[in-house]
């Protein structure tokens, strides 16, 4: 099983020796890391059908639990450390001068999101998590704009101020529990953190991690970095990192804080984000800063599907992210050209007909318009919701509808400007082949899921069931703890 | 004794988060709000080393078989040894790049850096700035009296 370590550890060395490679070799160094994601990738995948229903936990140099860390893969936690790898392969930087530092700064990247998804130890992630964060920085002010520097230090300091109240809350739980491994919590969590203390753990770490998702007070950075940032960045932290902190915040919901307040917390500012991210997106003007917008509202939708309780949530949420995870990089990449105004972009539709045939096709998914996947997985979360029977979940519900219906608005907007035939001002570039290429095959898996949608759909709910479970992941750390 | 003195440190990281807190929130010059991401995490730092504080504890080391009566937990003071590594960096990498922006824009002031940086995003668009971004009038007598 050091498959597991593997994952993170190798993309971490090879980073730190990419810059001697590059000086030996520029061909070498310009394959090496590519070359190392896919093989993660593979590890990660073999890792996947070798493990089948089961779930491993590897302590780290040997040392037990309670002082040792803990890598704990089940289903969830490798399909995102995959995601992580292959969306860095998919969106690999791909130039400028100093282009061995960015592709450094990605292996990083790709190191410690796989960490983040694989760690079951809350300092663990703590460090993960700001690793991605400077990781990110740096990923950010590559472009070595003004720009991007103003943009780079207003994330920096959400980011920070959210790293500083997660640990905090991290404070607050080990000061009730004693320790910090997720397993010992689960077990402890019951009688020793189901109380204000815990609540307020929750929300501390809640806000903190939800830098990264986009939850809604703390999103003020998601317009002005992915409007300055690489294209190619901005799909990979709105796309797959973004994805990362969610995935926390659901371990932590399953394992450690059991309080009803917790998940309404969650739904509360959920429907705000949806709510604040759609209608800024509706009124954008720029394509960059109308997909970023669109972005926090997604992820306000998936954080009303984890907010509902017990192993539907996790299953609707997963659905909504997965889909996610896929449609948001193709659209950045399509960004790429497409970076001015929206009235800049009449007359596209004739200059690319294969970008504008692919924004439609995932317009129509994000919207949620049948057989799309993106349909599908609104669907899951609606019914979920209505089935909670509460005013406030019926208020997602509702709020997500309405969301849909800007969505159409907007994208539609923007695709009816393609075609636009009245006036012929100057067409927009045409895309850049490897742009073009990368989200073709986007929107080709997203095109192909509909062909295996009940396997799919069969093989989320079982990582969803047993992410669920938290005797499974308590049983799978400590086996002589439990009975 | 013991009570008190704890009682005392609680309240002093308590203290720093919240003065930390204060400072990014209202400040509006970049080192400040900077200083006060040190509080904070400072703040932070001190709470997770509480969290298993015992008064007159010593180091968790057995010297020839004595086991010492009430002994540190070491692992908080682990943790915050790495946090504030993490802090220290992330207060290096923002202070070169608030000497960037300051280098770029010519200011300190977030408001303003706001302000540019909407203006930049907005040229390279091509778009006008939207009119809510504006700053209301008061505001803009006030920086131009200043100016």
């Amino acid at each position: 099983m050091n498959k597991l370590a593997l994952l993170v550890a190798l993309p971490l060395i090879t980073a730190f020796l990419l810059p001697l490679i590059n000086r030996a070799s520029a061909f070498a160094g310009r394959w090496t890391g590519p070359l190392v994601l896919a093989v993660t990738s593979a590890l990660g995948i073999s890792l996947w059908t070798q493990l089948g229903d089961n779930a491993v936990a590897v302590e780290l140099g040997g040392f037990r639990p309670p002082l040792g860390i803990t890598l704990y893969a089940d289903q969830m936690a490798i399909l995102f450390a995959v995601a992580v790898s292959l969306g860095t392969l998919l969106l690999w930087p791909n130039g400028g001068e100093d282009r061995v530092r960015q592709w450094t700064l990605a292996l990083i990247l790709a190191a410690s999101g796989s960490g983040l998804a694989l760690s079951g130890d809350l300092f663990n992630i703590y460090v993960f998590y700001e690793l991605v964060a400077v990781v990110s920085y740096g990923l950010i002010a590559a472009r070595a704009s003004a720009g991007s520097y103003a943009a780079t230090l207003r994330y920096l300091v959400v980011s920070s101020f959210g790293a500083a109240m997660a640990l905090t809350g991290i404070a607050l739980v080990y000061q009730a529990t004693g320790t910090l491994n997720l397993a010992q919590l689960a077990q402890l969590a019951p009688t020793q953190l189901n109380n204000l203390q815990g609540l307020a753990a929750f929300i501390l770490m809640l806000i903190g991690f939800g830098v990264k998702a986009e939850l809604f007070p703390v999103n003020t950075w998601v317009p002005e970095v992915y409007a300055t940032a690489p294209t190619r960045v901005s799909g990979l932290l709105a796309g797959v990192i973004s994805k990362l902190a969610l995935l926390i915040i659901v371990r932590l919901l399953v394992l450690v804080f059991h309080q009803p307040e917790a998940l309404t917390v969650m739904l509360v500012l959920g429907i705000m984000g949806v709510i604040t991210g759609e209608l800024a997106a509706w009124r954008a003007r720029d394509f960059k800063r109308m997909i970023a917008f669109s972005s926090i509202g997604q992820l306000g939708i998936m954080f009303i599907a984890f907010a509902i309780p017990g192993k539907a949530g996790i299953f609707a949420g997963l659905a909504v992210a997965l889909h996610h995870l896929v449609v948001k990089p193709a659209l950045f990449l399509l960004a790429e050209r497409w970076n001015g105004s929206l009235s800049s972009l009449a007359g596209a539709g004739r200059t690319s007909p294969l970008a504008a045939a692919l924004f439609i096709l995932l317009a129509l998914s994000l919207i949620g318009v049948p057989p799309l996947p993106g349909f599908w997985a609104k669907l899951l979360v609606l019914v979920e919701l209505s089935e909670q029977a509460q005013p406030l979940y019926y208020l997602g519900a509702f709020v997500i509808l309405a969301g849909a219906a800007l969505e159409a608005n907007y994208l539609f907007r923007v695709a009816s400007r393609f075609y636009d035939r009245d006036k012929d001002p100057k067409a927009p570039a045409a895309q850049r082949i490897p742009d073009l290429a990368t989200a073709s095959l986007l929107c080709a898996v997203l095109a192909g899921s509909i062909f295996v949608l009940t396997p799919l759909a069969l093989q989320i709910e079982g990582i969803a069931t047993q992410a669920a479970d938290a005797t499974h992941y308590i049983q799978t750390v400590n086996p002589e703890t439990l009975p | 004794m013991s009570m008190d003195t704890s009682l005392i440190f609680h309240i002093a990281a308590f203290g720093l988060i919240l003065i930390g807190s204060a400072g990014i929130v209202l400040s509006t010059h970049l080192v400040r709000i900077i200083f006060g991401i040190a509080l904070l995490e400072a703040g932070a730092n001190l709470l997770l080393l509480l969290a298993t504080y015992r008064e007159g504890s010593s180091a968790p080391i057995i010297v020839d078989g004595q086991i010492p009566a009430v002994m540190a937990d070491p692992v908080p003071q682990a943790l915050v040894l790495t946090a504030i590594v993490i802090g220290v960096g992330i207060l290096a990498l923002a202070l070169s790049l608030a000497l960037r922006v300051q280098r770029a824009y010519g200011t300190l002031d977030l408001r303003e850096i706001r302000q540019r940086l909407e203006q930049d995003i907005a040229d390279e668009a091509g778009i006008e700035l939207p009119s809510s971004i504006d700053a209301p009038q008061a505001v803009v007598k006030r920086q131009e009296g200043r100016a």
